[in-house]
Order: C-alpha cells, then structure tokens, then sequence
C-alpha cells in the first residue's frame, strides 16, 4: 500500500472537502490525516491517503484537476516516500509569543534564530493588521525545543533577536498553558 | 494547538496581573533532632535544613525560569520547636532560633516558621520555654517567624495563653521599639492553625505531616481585580453570581500554575508534594492589592457597609475555584486583609473606613483573622488580650482558621504612622475602644469550653 500527500490551495468556500474526498472515494483510497486552516479568504488543506495497489495515481491527479481547477483550486498530489526521515530529538515544548509594531522581516528573523538552534515549530499563527493593538500583531510559535542545546543561551539569543526586531518576547512551557486552560 | 486567546489572556496574567508562586516552602519535620544537649540539637537542625533544604533556592530559580513564572519566595517551615526542643530553657530556646536564622540565611531563604507551639488545651514545660523566648528570640533575629495556636474548636480557647500571648507580644514590641515593634510583624496567634500553612508568619510543619514536604503557596490578588474589571467592562450587567463565578475561574488558574510548579520542585528535591494554598496575599505594590478587589466589586473603599458581604463572596469563590483546580488546596486558602502589607487596605485604615471592629466583623468570613494591624504604644497587655480572645472565639465558633497579628508600636499613638519595611509595609495605628476595660475579665483566666456542634444558629 503506498500513501500520497495531497495539498489544496485557493479561495475558500463550501465543498472544498467534499470534492477532494468524494474523488479519494471514487478511487478508494483511504484518508489517514486530514488538515486545513483559513488564512483571511484563502484554504489551504492537506491530506494524507493511503491509495490501493491497482489505483493510478496519474488518473487520481487527473480526476482531482479536473473538478478543482474548474473551482479556482491548485492542486498538488505527491507519492510520499518511504526514505529517511527526519527524527525529533528529545525536546520540550514551549511557546513562543511576540508582540511588537508590524515591519519586513519579523518571521524572518525570529525563525531564522530558531532553526540555528534546532528548534523545531510545531505550530505558528502569526497575523500583523498594524496599529497599537497587541492582539492585531502578534506571532505564536508553538515549538519543541531539544533538551541536548544551551537553554541559558537559546533564551538570551531569542530576547536579544526580538530586542533588535523590536518585539516583546515570551517564552513559556507549554505545560503553563495546558494547566491553566485544560481540565 | 493553543488559540490566540488563551495563550494572550496567560501572558497578561504572568506580565501584567502579578501572577506568580508567591513561595515554596520546604517543610522540615525536626523531631529526629531532638535529644537533651542544645548544642547537638542545633548541630542537628542545622545539618537537617542543609541537606534536605540546601538545594531549594536554587531548584526554586531554575524552575521558575524554566517555566516562565517566578517563584518570589522560598521558605522552610520546621516542626513547632516547643516539641522538638521540649527539654530546653528559655535561653536555649533563644540560642535555638539563633540557630535557625543563621541556617536560613546560609541556604539563602528570606523566613523560616515554627518558632512555636500548640498550647490551645495547656502547657508543657517546653511549651512555656518557647513562649518566654519569643520576644528575644525574634528581636534579636530576622528571619525567625513564630506562631502559638491558643485555641481550637474541640479544644476551646485557652484564655492563659491568650494572657501571655498579649504579654509577649507587649515584650517583644518593647525589644524593637526603634523598628516599630517590628518583632511583633513575625508572631501571629492562631485559633485551628492548619498543619500545612505556607505562608509566613504562621508557617510550620505539622505533627501530622511527613519527615518533608513542599507546600505551595499562590497569591494574585491582582489577576483576580483584573479579571473582574474586564468582566464589569465587557459586560456592566454582570450580577454578584457571575462575578462570584469569574472569581471562581480564576482562582482555579491560578492554583493550576501553583501545583504545576510545586510539583516539579518537589519531584526535583525528591520530596513529597503537599498542598498548594491559594491565598489572595496582597504586597505594599500597585496592582497587587485585595483592598482594590472591593473597588472592582462596586464598593467606595474596603470597609464601607457591603464590605463583609464582599469578602464572603471573595473567600469563598476563591476556595471553590482552588478546591476544583487540585485535589490538595490546603493551608489556609482565602482572602487574607493584612492591613499594612496591602496599600489600598492600609489608605483605606488612613482614610477612616476601617476600624477595629469592621476589621474583626470581617475576620468572621475572610482566610485568616486581624493581620498586621498596628495599634498604640501603650495598648496593654490585656487590652491586646482581649482583642486576641475576641478573635478566637470568631475561629472557634465559626470552625474556621483566625489569628492575630498585632503590633502595639512603642512610643506612637493612634493616627500616627507606623512602617515596617519591604513586604511588611507600612499602615496607619488604629485606636482601640478602651484601653482598660477587658482586664479583669482577662485576668479570669482559665479555658473556655470547645462550643457545642449542633443547635448550630
């Protein structure tokens, strides 16, 4: 049984989902993740199928092409391979929050910190609407930081590069939050 | 995955509210250190502190880092010293606290409680050591804090230990006249005082407890005001049972982050996790006050009519928002009014709207009891007696916690300032009614009985 990723890109309306799956049904393949996130007007969704022997992917792609596009839908189907994949190290995780005046080069420059580190993301929502408003400028990185770096050095690094981004940093355990919002 | 609001609404709690582990305290059972020679007891004591305790500042900071959320205090309480130490002199006692202050200040911690004892059905000759050292013992030390529980609900209250407490309290005054009787700031009488109190003055470790334990203690009277305010804000229709409820929320935050932290600093020192107590305990800073909760609650000021209304509601929304939030909500749990330690309690005393007997009608439904309240110089003996027997009787009656912190200030009368320093404060002297006229009744003595358990009205 191989598996394929499916990604989806396009203005967002009704029947998004509906179409992909029904085709994904058609050819039974089997749906073993599914996600998708709204970004102001636009969808972006990806999914992960496992897709039977006698199927074929070029007319899996075919069939997805033909009934998205119509819709203003990209569409990319990619055989996901069986070649070695990147392994998490020990890590905890932590969230990252900033907030501060919205200019060129914020994730940038935040992220760019984090990968030198190995800091892997694991989940980030950032939106910047301008204004005074903290809650309208404000990245949240949800990321796994390993055990094995220097955390004394890993904090000061982060709250030297968001000093000179101009941006108010906070690092939490992700623990903290869990605690305090899940019962 | 987190969303936006509940990651928001915690950073300004943690950056802006307040919110933090008000102490970890390390408790210390001593009773394997107990023996006849004073000098091996102390050898004892501290080399049983060092060992178990001398890490805690250290795992506190590390943790609290690591966590994003400060651990403002760390504190060890040990086992009431009258047992441990029930074979020694007055003086020994004294040398006993010596002892325990220098041991603090080499592991770094800013108090160590239970300096004390449990006199509430009568004394033991150890017991009344202890006693007689307490105002030199916390004159001539600074880290040192005492408690004497001289009542209880199956006990009564013990109203010749309500005597010498009034006379020491009266000594250990006169022993830090030029610091306004600052001893008297470290020595609080309890009525039912639990074994697991965290907080200073009273804390100390149980006879009941484990050989160590951590217990948590978590304030935030500042994220609750908030809390309220925006609450009021979004919605100005909000009744008494929906802000009771927003409390009640909150509280329930607050004590989750507590027991997250206590529980990782006892895992790291290898010791058991107690309770978490989860008290509004106000500092002399803006924004961290319990006086201000009243004002969010629709009140001019702590004190005026309402205000016992109010903190009854406080008190006991906190209580079920903790009660919900950990299975161990211990220690003493509420809304506590210490007067000079909280700067809008201390203005409201300056302006008026507190005097002694709403403080006392308000200790009926708050945490604790009349807590660093300063009164005049030449307040008696008695009339402090009187004012410690008052406040049993709330805690005896009402099967609740009370105490008294008093501090008859030498040489001021009432009106007058009196400042104790750093988290101690600064407040006002409130006047007392007489000054004469619970002398005879104190001089009685004797134990008034544990109070009947049904025809309760």
């Amino acid at each position: 049984m191989k598996k394929i990723i499916i990604s989806v890109l396009g203005h967002d309306r009704p029947g998004i989902i509906a179409a992909v799956s029904k085709i994904l049904l058609e050819h039974e393949c089997n749906i073993e993740d599914v996600s998708q996130t709204i970004l102001q007007t636009e969808f972006a969704g990806i999914f992960i199928a496992s897709v039977p022997g006698r199927a074929s992917e070029q007319s899996l792609s075919a069939a997805l092409r033909g009934k998205l596009e119509p819709m203003g839908l990209s569409v990319l189907l990619k055989r996901m391979w069986e070649t070695e994949v990147w392994a998490a190290p020990p890590s905890e995780p932590f969230v990252i929050t900033t907030v501060g005046p919205d200019r060129l080069g914020l994730v940038a420059g935040v992220t760019e910190l984090l990968a030198g580190y190995g800091v892997n993301i694991t989940n980030l929502k950032a939106l910047f609407r301008g204004g005074s408003d903290p809650t309208r400028n404000i990245m949240i990185y949800e990321v796994d930081i390993p055990l094995g770096i220097d955390q004394h050095a890993f904090r000061a690094a982060l709250q030297e590069r968001c000093r000179e981004l101009d941006l108010d940093v906070s690092l939490q355990h992700r623990d903290v939050f869990e605690a305090i919002h899940r019962v | 995955m987190l969303s936006d609001r509940e990651v928001l609404s915690t950073l300004e709690m943690l950056k802006n509210e307040h919110l933090d582990v008000r102490t970890v305290t390390l408790g210390v059972s001593l009773f394997d250190c107990a023996g006849h020679d004073p000098e091996k007891f102390k050898e004892n004591v501290q080399r049983k502190i060092f060992r178990l305790a001398g890490n805690l500042v250290k795992v506190c900071d590390e943790i609290g880092i690591r966590y994003g959320i400060p651990v403002v205090n760390k504190r060890v309480a040990v086992s009431p010293i009258a047992v441990a130490a029930c074979s020694f002199s007055r003086p020994q006692m004294v040398e006993v606290a010596r002892k325990l202050d220098e041991t603090a200040a080499d592991i770094g911690i800013d108090f160590i409680g239970g300096f004390g004892a449990l006199v509430e059905k009568g004394f033991t000759e150890g017991d009344r050591a202890l006693i007689a050292a307490i105002p030199e013992a916390l004159a001539s030390t600074r880290r040192v804090c005492s408690s004497v529980n001289v009542a209880s609900t199956r006990a009564g209250i013990n109203m010749d230990a309500v005597y010498l407490m009034g006379k020491t309290i009266k000594d250990a005054a006169e022993l830090t006249r030029e610091a306004d009787g600052i001893a008297c700031a470290k020595l609080c009488v309890f009525a039912n005082i639990p074994e697991d109190v965290p907080f200073m003055a009273g804390a100390y470790l149980g006879v009941g407890e484990p050989d160590s334990v951590i217990n948590v203690g978590v304030s935030g009277p500042g994220v609750v005001k908030k809390a309220i305010d925006r609450a009021r804000a979004a919605n100005p229709h909000l009744d008494l049972g929906a802000l009771s409820d927003i409390i009640k929320r909150t509280s329930f935050k607050v004590t989750r982050v507590g027991e997250l932290i206590g529980r990782q600093v006892a895992e790291k020192l290898g010791v058991p996790f107690g309770v978490v107590d989860l008290s509004l305990a106000p500092t002399p800073n803006v924004g961290d006050s319990v006086g201000e909760i009243f004002q969010s609650l629709g009140l001019q000021s702590i004190g005026v009519p309402g205000t016992t209304a109010a903190l009854a509601l406080l008190n006991d929304a906190v209580k079920k928002g903790g009660a919900f939030a950990s299975s161990y909500v211990g220690g003493l749990s509420g809304a506590f009014i210490p007067v000079s330690e909280d700067l809008n309690i201390a203005a409201a005393a300056s302006r008026g709207y507190l005097s002694m007997e709403k403080l006392e009608a308000m200790t009926s439904v708050c945490s604790v009891g009349l807590d660093m309240v300063a009164l005049a110089g030449d307040t008696s003996a008695e009339t402090l007696s009187g004012i410690i027997a008052d406040e049993m009787a709330i805690g005896v009656i009402n099967k609740k916690t009370t105490a008294a912190r008093l501090i008859p200030v030498p040489g001021k009368k009432a009106g007058e300032k009196a400042s104790f320093g750093g988290l101690l404060g600064e407040a006002v002297i409130i006047a007392v009614s007489s000054n004469f006229g619970s002398r005879e009744f104190i001089s009685l003595g004797g134990r008034i009985p544990a109070p009947i358990q049904s025809l309760i009205n």
